[in-house]
Parts: C-alpha cells; structure tokens; sequence
C-alpha cells in the first residue's frame, strides 16, 4: 500500500477514481439489484437483463427528443415505461414456462434479448446516439476538485432507489410478500399469496431500475445496442458477489465491484496504475469466478447459483 | 361435516400414491391420520391443499365442492395448512411470518398476532429473530401461529411434532387441543401415533394410499391388529 496521497493528489484520487468507482458501481447495483430480486422469484437467470437497460436507456432517448427534457427527468416515464414493456415480456415469454424446469426461462431469457436488441436496432439503428452533443462543465469544489454534477445525481438516485426498495421489502405488504415467495414459494401460497402479482410487481421493479442504470450510461457517454450486453457480466458478478436472490447485497455487490475497477488503475505503488485500466473488464470476471469457486453464496450469504 | 374427501386417488407425474383415500372432519374433531412410511399420508393432506393433482374422488369443506381449488383459494376459505419441512419463511423475522400468515385479512394482524402470543409466549420474546434462526419446537410454533393467522375452521398438520424432544412434543400436542377447543376442526398426519390418537377423536390408518382401518382414536388404540400392524415401530423415518 503507497502512502495515502495528499493534498492536490486526495482531489486527483477522488476526482478520477473514487467518483467514476462510484458512478460505476451504482450502475452496476441497478441492475444487480434487478437480477437478484428476479432470482429470489423466479428461480432463473435473467439473461435479457443487460438488454432491458440498453431498452430503457433508448426510451429515454426518445423522450429526450420529443419531449425536449433533460436526461435525468426522463428517468421516472423511462423506468416505469420499461417495467410495463418487462412485464409484457414476461406474460408472454416466462410465464408460459413457470411450471417447467428453469433452464428453459433461462434459454428462453436468451431468446427475449436477442429480440430486445433486434427491436432497439430495428427502431433506433445501429450507430452510437448522444442524449446531448457537447462537453458540460464540472463542478468545481475545493478550488481543484472536479465533479460533474450528472455524477453527483447518478450517485443520489442509485442510494435512493436502493434505500427505497429496501424500505418497500421490509416495510410494506407487497415487500414482505415478495420476500415470503423467494423463501418458500409454496408456503406463500399457503397462506393465500398470489405469486403471479408478487411476479408482476417484482418485474416491474427489476424493469424500471435497469432502465435507470441505462438512461445514467446515456447521461455519461454515448448509447448503443450492445450497451447492455457488455454490462451483463459485471451485473451477474455483483449479484454473485452480494449473494443471489439478496438485493440489498447486490447493490452493494455493484458499488464494491465498480469500486474494485476504478480503484484498480490508481497507481497504489509506484507511478503506474496498479492494473491497466484495459483489464477492467476482465478484473469483474476474475471476482466472479473466484467467488464461484470460494464463496458461492457471495459476501451475504445468499443462495447458490 | 366440516370436511369430506371422498375416494381420492391420484400422486404426482403418473405415479399413484392415492388409491382411494376417504377422510372426514367433523366441526370442533382432531381427526389424526397414522399408518406406515409410503402409506400416502402426507400426500392425502397436500392432495387436499391443492398440491397434489387427483385423477379421482372428491373434495368438500363445509358443504361446498372444492375438488381442484388451488391452495391460495382454500386458504381464503379457511383451511390452513402446515407442511412437514419447510413451514416457515426462514428470512422473514417471527412477526414477519405471523403478518405473512394475515397477509388475506390486511387489517387487525396486531390483533390477531397477539393472539398467537398468547398461544405461544415463547414467540412473543423472539419476534424480532429470523424464524430460519429459531429451534425446531419454535420454528413448529411459527408455522402453527402463521397458519392460525389465515383464522382458518380447518388446520390440517402434517406431522407437527417429527424431530422434536419429548418436552416440546407434548406442549405441542397440548396447544393444539388448546386451539381445537377454539372451534378449529384439526386433521393430522403423525408418527407419533399413540400420543396423537391420546389427543384425538378419530383416527385414520391408512396403507398402501388406501383406508385400512378407521374408527375412533380410542378404539384404534385399543385394536390389537392395529396395535400390532402400525403402533408398534413406528415413531420415525420419511413420510410420503
């Protein structure tokens, strides 16, 4: 371990590797939290999960271009227009399986993001798109410390939503319903728990907060058909890594994860990054992998793949 | 007649563990159901929970047919059911299971949680802890408190006392002649047949997924081929 930077070398740190850790763990908690939650339901592996945020993030486009609004305030009509499309997606291509062994929702999880993709490129083409041409200009605080305000609300939104969907498991009906069906489906229903709206609801949920990662990716760079599929991997690692079907777990799984990445290429000992940033991608394979083999049930005890 | 199936048959994917199976509860009776391992006790109870499907027979709870009903409807009807394993949400905190259980009934939970405080005060001190977390005689009191949550007219048991010390077997056979006495008629499957068949009015011994005998518990007790047949040895081992 260096020794801790100071001064204008603390701002450096965390201006250019704790912020963008943070702006890409909460990313990756969105849609983790989405894979988890879906897991503990439903017992499969949401394949089409990276290609939901890349559908949220070219509704967001949309109503960019016709509404005329800035990105962020078109997250709440995006998410929501997401959960419905999702839960579609499941009447029509989960629901008819159910009952049948999980590999089938798994491949047919396969199926449903090759469709999303085809859609998106079908409706939206195939090249890059931009929510907003042109560089914005950071914040600056401390005199030195550079922040994009479109950082400081990724970041906000992400605890928020977390928080709220931890206070809706714990607190409400629904919540505790859809924790009940991930313990014991068929003791839920014992109880006169109908599976099918905790389902729906939990589609919903997982819909809407991957719509949100995606349209925060569009904030950040450009959108692309593909945007989703290279997210997939990470979101499966941070989900491993806080415990499948543990969606507290897994939002934290992805803030760790994003951290791991960033943090990754400081240049801890010496003047060189620590691992080059080009083996970012492979740093959420590796963990994931690890864990697999070590500590199957991740960090929070959940279930086993 | 609180509950009649009649001449059930049926199992699962083909395989058939019922081959017709008669049981009736009358209002306010603990009716309990005894026979050897394979006997197709369990079955019968999920059979008529709606678990298991039936090729055959019928299913009626207080005069109305409810043959084929899932168990999310007869749980709105008033049976309620706890299973042998797996008969509680172990993430889900002791209140948290008893708010799952009145999870039809949306008001008076705290009321009718109370209750089951009452019932089982050893739940009351530990209604914060994951029911996952609890011992076995507690973790049988959660399932029992949750399904009473349902206020269910029926309970059916499916062996509430297995693996549990002697001391717990009999506070939990004590508190379900406590809640029987409440008025909820109470249809079990148990192992533990002579202390069952003590607590009970009638009794079923069922083998090979049909009726052998059927009487009441005291007769059965006192039956010498029956004694012979299925009291004796039996008292562990898997159910079906």
């Amino acid at each position: 371990m260096a020794a801790m930077p100071e001064g204008s070398a603390v701002l450096d740190f965390v201006g250019h590797y704790l912020v963008p850790g943070l702006v890409t763990g909460s990313i990756y908690a969105l849609g983790a939290v989405g894979i988890s939650l879906l897991f503990g339901i439903l017992r499969f592996a949401h394949f089409a999960h990276g290609d939901v945020m890349t559908l949220g993030a070219y509704l967001a486009l949309s109503l960019v271009a016709g509404l005329g609004w800035p990105a962020l305030a078109t997250i709440p009509l995006a998410a929501a227009g997401t959960g419905v499309i999702t839960v579609v997606l499941d009447r029509a291509f989960y629901r008819p399986f159910r009952r049948r062994p999980t590999i089938i929702s798994v491949i047919a999880s396969f199926g449903v993001m090759l469709m999303i993709r085809s859609a998106v490129q079908l409706i939206w083409g195939v090249e890059p798109l931009e929510y907003k041409p042109g560089i914005e200009k950071p914040l600056i605080f401390f005199g030195q410390l550079r922040i994009q305000e479109r950082h400081i609300w990724m970041v906000a939104v992400t605890v928020a939503l977390v928080l709220a969907l931890h206070l809706m498991l714990t607190r409400t009906r629904m919540g505790r319903a859809m924790r009940a069906v991930s313990d014991e489906p068929d003791l839920a229903r014992v109880a006169g728990i109908s599976a099918e709206r905790v389902i729906q609801v939990t589609w919903f949920i997982g819909g809407a907060l991957a719509a949100t990662a995606g349209v925060f990716i569009g904030m950040d760079s450009q959108i692309d058909s593909y945007m989703g599929w290279n997210l997939l991997l990470p979101i499966f690692a941070a989900a491993i890594l806080g415990g499948i079907g543990q969606p507290m777990g897994a939002a934290a799984g992805g803030l760790v994860l994003g951290l791991i990445e960033e943090l990754s290429s400081y240049p801890w000992i010496g003047d060189d990054p620590l691992i080059s940033p080009d083996y970012k991608s492979g740093l959420a394979f590796a963990i994931m992998v690890a864990l697999l083999i070590w500590r199957p049930t991740g960090l929070l005890r959940g279930r086993q793949f | 007649m609180l509950l009649e199936a009649r001449q059930l048959f049926g199992g699962y994917g083909g395989m058939d563990i019922l081959n017709g199976v008669d049981v009736a509860v009358e209002a306010g009776e603990i009716v309990v159901i005894v026979g050897p391992n394979g006997a197709g006790k369990s079955t019968a109870l999920k059979a008529i929970m709606g678990f298991v499907p039936l090729k055959s027979g019928h299913v009626a709870f207080a005069g109305a047919d409810i043959t084929g009903k899932v168990p999310e409807d007869l749980a709105a009807l008033g049976i309620g059911y706890v299973p042998h394993e797996r008969n509680v949400f172990r993430t889900l905190s002791v209140e948290e299971n008893l708010a799952m259980g009145g999870y039809l009934r949306r008001e008076a939970i705290a009321a009718a949680a109370a209750r089951i405080y009452d019932l089982f005060p050893a739940l009351k001190e530990r209604r914060r802890q994951r029911a996952g977390d609890l011992s076995g005689g507690q973790r049988q009191m959660v399932a029992l408190g949750r399904a009473l949550m349902v206020q269910p007219r029926l309970l059916l048991l499916d062996e509430p006392t297995a693996g549990l010390s002697p001391s717990v077997i009999e506070e939990i056979f004590e508190r379900i002649q406590v809640i029987n006495r409440s008025g909820v008629g109470i249809l079990m499957v148990e192992q533990n047949v002579r202390a069952a068949l003590s607590i009970a009015h009638r009794g079923y011994v069922l083998a090979t997924g049909r009726n052998r005998f059927s009487d009441s518990a005291a007769a059965l007790l006192a039956n010498r081929e029956v004694a012979e047949a299925f009291l004796a040895g039996v008292g562990n081992g898997g159910d079906a």
